[in-house]
């Protein structure tokens, strides 16, 4: 009884949260942002209600995309889940080595997962013909260059630390063991931060808000989606965002449960979610203080990132 | 405060350190570059403070008033009144690349921690990575210096390449002692009143920045 709980239910349960609460934290972000404006803005269930809405629509597509066009939002999204379940949120439990967890992958397979969500979308913005959508993958591709390798580098750092690159193991490891929180953690956390502002396609480099063609680069390649496939992608938006946030937490913040007792849970649970909201009020208060950088200048920003996670290697080896 | 706390949390202000020498060293605005570097002597002053309760030298805390005071307040203050005296538009424009800049950087912090590492037979007080970091902030802001065209980001500069010099000062012995410290601080208001004097009399006299000089040969 106690393996299917710790092998199955809680590690299902965190990706069925990490589902459903994915909408919510961008809500959160954009009622905090509002109030940051000093406008009321809209409830934080907006997005659900968006999403909802967009479910019950019917499809419009170009004539120029072929059936490929239509599995792509479903992939995607599936691309995206997968990539939930391989992110620990509250429970991470270590035995002599090894996690008790599905072992479904390492955080170099997220990596993966959301490099192929990503190469997906842009594929069929590209298929179905339209000038944003091919702008807009050219952009996202531009950019996936520069914050790939960054995101890597991360990971490595708190890998050569960790003895591995499972992120069950990483985020299991209580706090001592990895030694407390030093200067290359701290280098890798400020990458990060500048990788989540970048992945979440958050102001400085991107506009969430935005329908602005010439300035957009995610929204540009959703476009010519409509109707539930529209939806698949958003909703895959906001289950990356909150993976991500999870990501950040499970590198950094390694505030898990340890076994299933109910205590350990609920503090896991409570730590995950003052880590979230942290992070949102974080994305939050960047959003409405900087403005978006000019696309050209994205580089410069980026290898901001790239520098300092690189540094924090150098300095975990050196 | 225990040697270890200490050891521990300069080598966190280190971490700062480095990363307000890549934002400076990004910047493409100059008073990005004036605020990251007052912060950046913040942290400086915050490690005077750290190393003086570790060792118990009272100079040290007099040291970190110092460099709060003059570094984080009056240096920057008289930066961006030459700006605003000046007039000049406040973009900097580098003469390599920045993304070239910043490579070049991550090789100088490798190259820092490899001479770092051939002089094991150096007595540090603060163990860890203080000597490196400090050597690496010297050498990247000579780096800013030789990469900017404008005057006043060559003053930032400096300015960093001394929050460097101090480190390393701090990470070999347990600081300087007070009155040379005193004596360096005012040479460096002193450095910094005379650039900026010189910088506002060739823009009235010739109505041109310093980097346009070297096109006057004859």
């Amino acid at each position: 009884m106690d393996q299917t709980l710790t092998r199955w239910i809680l590690p299902l349960i965190q990706v069925v949260l990490l589902v459903l609460l994915g909408p919510l934290v961008t809500g959160l972000i954009q009622k905090m942002k509002a109030r940051l404006q000093c406008r009321r803005g809209a409830g934080i269930l907006q997005p659900y209600r968006d999403l909802l809405k967009l479910l019950r629509k019917g499809t419009v597509q170009s004539d120029t995309s072929g059936s490929f066009f239509r599995v792509v939002p479903v992939l995607v999204l599936g691309a995206t889940c997968a990539a939930a379940t391989l992110v620990p949120v509250f429970f991470a439990p270590v035995t002599a080595g090894h996690a008790a967890l599905l072992p479904l992958g390492d955080a170099l397979l997220l990596a993966g997962w959301f490099a192929l969500a990503r190469f997906l979308t842009a594929i069929a913005a590209l298929d179905a013909g339209g000038a944003f959508g091919g702008m807009g993958a050219s952009r996202e591709m531009t950019v996936a260059t520069l914050v790939e390798p960054a995101l890597i580098l991360v990971i490595f750092s708190v890998a050569i630390v960790a003895g591995t690159t499972d992120l069950r193991v990483i985020a299991g490891h209580p706090v001592g063991m990895r030694g407390s929180f030093g200067a290359a953690d701290l280098l890798a956390l400020f990458a990060m931060l500048i990788l989540l502002l970048a992945e979440t396609g958050r102001i400085p480099v991107d506009n969430p808000d935005t329908h602005l063609e010439l300035t957009m680069l995610h929204e540009g390649m959703l476009l010519e989606h409509s109707g539930p496939g529209f939806g698949c992608l958003v909703l895959a938006h906001h289950i990356k965002q909150i993976v991500l946030i999870a990501f950040v937490q499970a590198l950094f913040f390694p505030w898990k449960a340890a076994n299933t007792n109910p205590q350990a849970l609920v503090m896991g649970l409570g730590a995950f979610i003052l880590g979230t909201l942290a992070l949102s009020v974080f994305l939050a208060i960047v959003e409405s203080t900087y403005a978006k950088l000019r696309f050209f200048n994205l580089p410069q920003f980026l290898s901001i990132s790239l520098l300092s996670s690189f540094l924090a290697v150098a300095l975990r080896l050196l | 405060m225990s040697l270890e706390l200490a050891t521990h949390l300069i080598d966190i202000i280190g971490a700062f350190l480095l990363i307000t020498m890549i934002i400076i060293l990004e910047a493409g605005d100059l008073y990005r570059a004036i605020y990251t570097m007052a912060v950046q002597s913040i942290f400086i002053a915050l490690a005077g403070a750290v190393l003086g309760a570790a060792t118990h030298n009272t100079d040290l805390w007099v040291i970190a008033g110092l460099t709060l005071v003059v570094k984080v307040l009056v240096l920057p203050w008289l930066l961006l009144r030459v700006i605003h005296r000046m007039r000049i538009h406040h973009k900097i424009d580098p003469l390599i690349p920045v993304t070239t800049t910043l490579a070049i950087a991550a090789a100088i912090v490798m190259l820092a921690f490899y001479l770092s590492s051939s002089l094991v037979l150096l007595k540090q007080v603060i163990t860890g990575n203080a000597l490196p970091i400090g050597i690496a902030l010297m050498l990247i802001g000579i780096l800013v210096m030789m990469s900017r065209r404008t005057a006043l980001m060559q003053m930032v500069g400096l300015f960093a390449a001394e929050n460097g010099i101090f480190f390393t000062a701090m990470a070999i012995s347990q600081g300087m002692p007070l009155i040379i410290e005193i004596g360096v601080t005012l040479d460096v208001i002193l450095a910094a009143l005379v650039m900026g004097v010189i910088i506002l009399r060739v823009k009235s006299s010739i109505g041109s920045d310093i980097a346009d000089l070297d096109e006057l040969k004859g």
